[in-house]
C-alpha cells in the first residue's frame, strides 16, 4: 500500500508524538511544464526558511527539491531548468528529474553526487539541515502550508530564492484567479454542507479545517465534521460512531492509493450504509496526495473537482 | 504445599503414566471471585454499549438491546442511525474487545505458567514481531504483491504470528531435545529479533503514510470492529481458551519443575507444546484484528495472582473474565477521553495499566 510521500506525514508529526482526480490521476497530472524564465533579482538574497532566514549568494543552478509541493511551485514559476533532482514522490510535472530520494535521508553525502547549490525540504530530517549547512549548501525549509496565503508566501520565497520573482507573482495571480473561478463555478452550492475527509480507513485519521486541505473546503463555505475533535491536533483520529452521528453530506476518500478505499468499500463498513453521503452518492475517491501536497497544481485541480462535485451534488 | 491428585485433568494427553496429574495449591476457584469477575465484566460491557460520542439515551439503548431477546417486544425510541450505532458499532466493538482481552490475559497467564517466568506475556515467543512483520509486508509491499486489499492484513498478521512461533518452537527444539523452557525463551528472543529486523527494514523503506498505517496497527485498536471480525476470532478464542482452561491444573504441576512434574506422570514438554499451541492460535487471531495491544497479558494475570493466589486453577478462569472486562474498559477510555477523537488502545492499556499494576503491587506488599 504505497502512499505518495506524505499523505499522513502530518499525522505522525501532529498527533503523536494532491494532484487530485476521481480515483485516478487527472489528465493534467503527468503533464510536462516548460515555462519561460522570468527576470532575475540581484543576488545575494535572503529568504525565510522554517523559523529562520537563509542567505543565497548567487542564483542557484542545481536545485535538489525534496518536497513534491515545492517541485510544483518551482516548475510553475519557471525555475524548472535549474532543478537537477526531485524526490521520488514528486509526480508532477512528469519531466521533473525524479530520484530515489525520499527526503528522509540522514546522510548529506547521499546528495552530493548531484552537486546541489540549493536543497529544499518540506520536513527537517534528523541533522540533515545542519550537515548541509556545514557543507556550505543553502537549505530552504518550506513546511506544510495551512492556508492559501501560506502557499502564496512560499511561492514568493521560492521566486526570490531562485531568481524568478516576477514568475512567482504571475503564478500567484493565476492561482488566485483559478481558485476564484472554481468558487464561482460552485455557485454557492456547498455553503453549510458538512464533509469528512478520510486519510486512513483503519484508524479513521482525518484533517480539520485548520489544514491546507481544510482551507480548500472552507473556500466553499463547507464545514468539517472533525473540527473540534482534534484536541490540539489538526489531523485527529475520530471514531466511526462520530462519523455516523455527524452524518456528513460529503465524504472524500484520500486513501484510495494507499489502501484501495472507494465508495463501495466505504458503504460496506459497519453502519456506514445509512450515511446520507452514501445514499446521495457523495462519497468521492481522490488521489491521496490532495491531503499531503499543497502545490498550486494539486490545489487548483482539487478545488476544480470540488466545485464540480458540489454543483453536481446540488442537482442530484 | 500439599500435592493432591487431579480429578479430571487431561493428563492422559501428556503422560504415559495414568492420569496422575497433580495440583500444588490446595486452592479451588472461589465462587466469590467468579461473581466479582462476572460483575466486573457485566459493568464494563454495559458501560461500553451505553457510552459513545453519539450521545444515545441510556434507556433507549437498554430497551433496544432487550428487544433483541426472544419474546421481548419493546419500543426503544432510537432512530435508525441510533440503532445502527448500538448494534453494528458498539456491540461488536464491545464483544471483540472482550474476546481479545480475555485471550491476551489467559494467554499471558498460560505463558507465565508454562515458562515459570513472571515477565512472560502472549508475545514472548515472537507472535508480536511475526504478526507485525506480516502486517507491515501487506501495508508496505501490498502494491508490489498485486495490490493486496486492506482485508489481507488480518490473515497476514495471523500467519506471520504463527510462523514466528513455529520457528521459535523448531529452533528451541533443535537446541534442546527436551524443549526446555530456557531454550524456548532463547529461541523466542532470536526469532523476535529476526522478525523485528524484517519489519524495521520494511518500515525504513516505506513512506510516512505507510509508517502511519504500520504504527496505527502496532498501537492497536478496535475502531473497525464489526460482527464479521467477531465471527472470525470467536472460534479461535473459544477453542484456545477451552484448551488452556483444561490445562489449568497441569500448569500448577509445572510450577514444581519439569523433572518433578515428570515424576508425577506429567510430561512437561507435551504440556508446554499444547499450551503454546493453544495460546499462539488464540493470540494470533486476536492480534490479527486488534493489532498489538500490550500489557494486558501481564497486568491482568498478575493482578489476579496478587488477589486470588498463585494457583492456575484460579488464575486461568479469572483471567478470562477480568481480561475481557479490562480491555472493554480500556477501549471505553480510548474512545471517550478525547471524544470524538480516539486514542490508540495499546497506548491506553499501557498508560492505565502500568500505574494500576504498581498500585496493586504496592498494596499487596503492604498487606503481605
Amino acid at each position: 500500500m504505497k502512499r505518495p510521500r506524505a499523505t499522513i506525514a502530518f499525522v505522525i508529526a501532529c498527533s503523536l508524538f494532491a494532484t487530485c482526480g476521481v480515483s485516478s490521476a487527472s489528465p493534467a497530472l503527468g503533464g510536462a511544464v516548460d515555462r519561460p524564465a522570468a527576470t532575475s533579482p540581484a543576488f545575494p538574497v535572503s529568504v525565510k526558511s522554517g523559523d529562520g532566514t537563509v542567505r543565497i549568494a548567487s542564483r542557484p543552478e542545481r536545485i535538489l527539491c525534496l518536497s513534491p509541493s515545492a517541485t510544483q511551485m518551482l516548475y510553475e514559476i519557471g525555475a524548472g531548468s535549474q532543478v537537477v533532482g526531485v524526490d521520488e514522490y514528486s509526480t508532477w510535472p512528469a519531466n521533473a528529474p525524479r530520484t530515489k530520494f525520499s527526503g528522509d535521508e540522514t546522510n548529506a553525502e547521499d546528495y552530493l553526487y548531484l552537486k546541489p547549490d540549493l536543497v529544499i525540504f518540506a520536513y527537517p530530517s534528523g541533522t540533515m539541515i545542519q550537515q548541509l549547512q556545514k557543507l556550505k549548501i543553502p537549505v530552504l525549509l518550506l513546511s506544510a502550508a495551512t492556508t492559501i496565503a501560506n502557499v502564496d508566501s512560499q511561492l514568493a520565497e521560492l521566486g526570490t530564492a531562485t531568481g524568478h520573482v516576477s514568475g512567482a507573482k504571475n503564478v500567484e495571480s493565476s492561482f488566485a484567479a483559478d481558485i476564484a473561478s472554481a468558487v464561482r463555478t460552485a455557485g454557492g452550492h456547498g455553503r453549510g454542507a458538512t464533509y469528512y475527509i478520510e486519510l486512513d480507513p483503519t484508524n479513521y485519521y482525518t484533517a480539520t479545517s485548520g489544514t491546507f486541505i481544510g482551507a480548500e473546503f472552507s473556500l466553499f463555505g463547507m464545514r468539517d465534521i472533525a473540527d473540534g475533535a482534534g484536541h490540539g491536533s489538526e489531523y485527529p483520529q475520530i471514531s466511526p460512531e462520530y462519523i455516523l452521528k455527524e452524518d456528513p453530506d460529503y465524504v472524500f476518500l484520500a486513501d484510495t492509493v494507499c489502501c484501495g478505499a472507494n465508495a463501495e468499500t466505504f458503504a460496506r463498513r459497519p453502519g456506514f450504509g445509512v450515511l446520507n453521503a452514501v445514499h446521495l452518492h457523495h462519497v468521492i475517491g481522490v488521489n491521496d496526495s490532495v491531503a499531503s501536497q499543497w502545490g498550486p497544481h494539486t490545489m487548483e485541480t482539487f478545488v476544480s473537482l470540488l466545485a464540480r462535485v458540489l454543483r453536481q451534488g446540488a442537482s442530484s | 504445599m500439599a500435592i493432591t491428585a487431579a480429578e479430571e485433568a487431561p493428563a492422559v494427553l501428556f503422560g504415559t503414566a495414568p492420569a496422575v496429574a497433580a495440583t500444588i495449591y490446595p486452592t479451588r476457584l472461589r465462587l466469590a471471585h467468579v461473581l466479582v469477575g462476572v460483575a466486573f465484566l457485566l459493568v464494563a460491557a454495559t458501560l461500553s454499549v451505553l457510552i459513545g460520542p453519539a450521545d444515545l439515551p441510556a434507556g433507549g439503548v437498554i430497551k433496544y438491546l432487550l428487544s433483541k431477546l426472544p419474546f421481548v417486544h419493546l419500543h426503544s425510541g432510537l432512530s435508525t442511525t441510533g440503532s445502527i450505532v448500538v448494534w453494528q458499532l458498539r456491540m461488536p466493538r464491545m464483544v471483540l474487545g472482550g474476546l481479545v482481552g480475555a485471550m491476551l490475559a489467559v494467554a499471558g497467564a498460560s505463558y507465565q505458567g508454562v515458562f515459570a517466568n513472571p515477565l512472560a506475556d502472549p508475545y514472548l515467543l515472537g507472535i508480536a514481531s511475526g504478526a507485525g512483520a506480516g502486517a507491515t509486508i501487506v501495508i508496505v509491499e501490498g502494491p508490489a504483491l498485486g495490490h493486496l486489499p486492506q482485508s489481507a492484513l488480518p490473515p497476514a498478521a495471523f500467519i506471520g504470528g504463527v510462523i514466528a512461533v513455529a520457528a521459535t518452537f523448531a529452533l528451541g527444539r533443535a537446541r534442546a531435545a527436551d524443549r526446555s523452557a530456557a531454550s524456548m525463551l532463547l529461541a523466542g528472543v532470536a526469532v523476535s529479533a529476526f522478525f523485528v529486523a524484517v519489519q524495521t527494514f520494511l518500515m525504513q523503506r516505506s513512506s510516512p503514510g505507510d509508517l502511519t498505517l504500520v504504527y496505527g496497527w502496532i498501537l492497536g485498536g478496535l475502531s473497525t470492529a464489526g460482527w464479521g471480525q467477531v465471527g472470525l476470532v470467536l472460534p479461535y478464542v473459544a477453542v484456545a481458551a477451552a484448551m488452556l482452561f483444561a490445562c489449568r491444573r497441569l500448569l500448577d504441576v509445572l510450577t514444581i519443575g519439569d523433572e518433578e512434574a515428570t515424576s508425577v506422570g506429567v510430561r512437561a514438554s507435551h504440556v508446554r507444546l499444547v499450551v503454546i499451541l493453544a495460546a499462539t492460535l488464540g493470540t494470533a487471531a486476536a492480534v490479527s484484528v486488534s493489532g498489538l495491544i500490550g500489557f494486558v497479558g501481564i497486568i491482568v494475570p498478575h493482578t489476579i495472582r496478587l488477589i486470588a493466589g498463585p494457583s492456575y486453577r484460579r488464575i486461568i478462569p479469572l483471567s478470562l473474565l477480568f481480561g475481557a472486562g479490562f480491555l472493554i474498559l480500556a477501549d471505553i477510555f480510548a474512545r471517550t477521553v478525547l471524544s470524538p477523537g480516539e486514542v490508540p488502545l495499546g497506548v491506553v492499556t499501557a498508560f492505565l495499566g502500568a500505574p494500576f499494576f504498581l498500585v496493586v503491587l504496592r498494596q499487596a506488599k503492604r498487606l503481605g
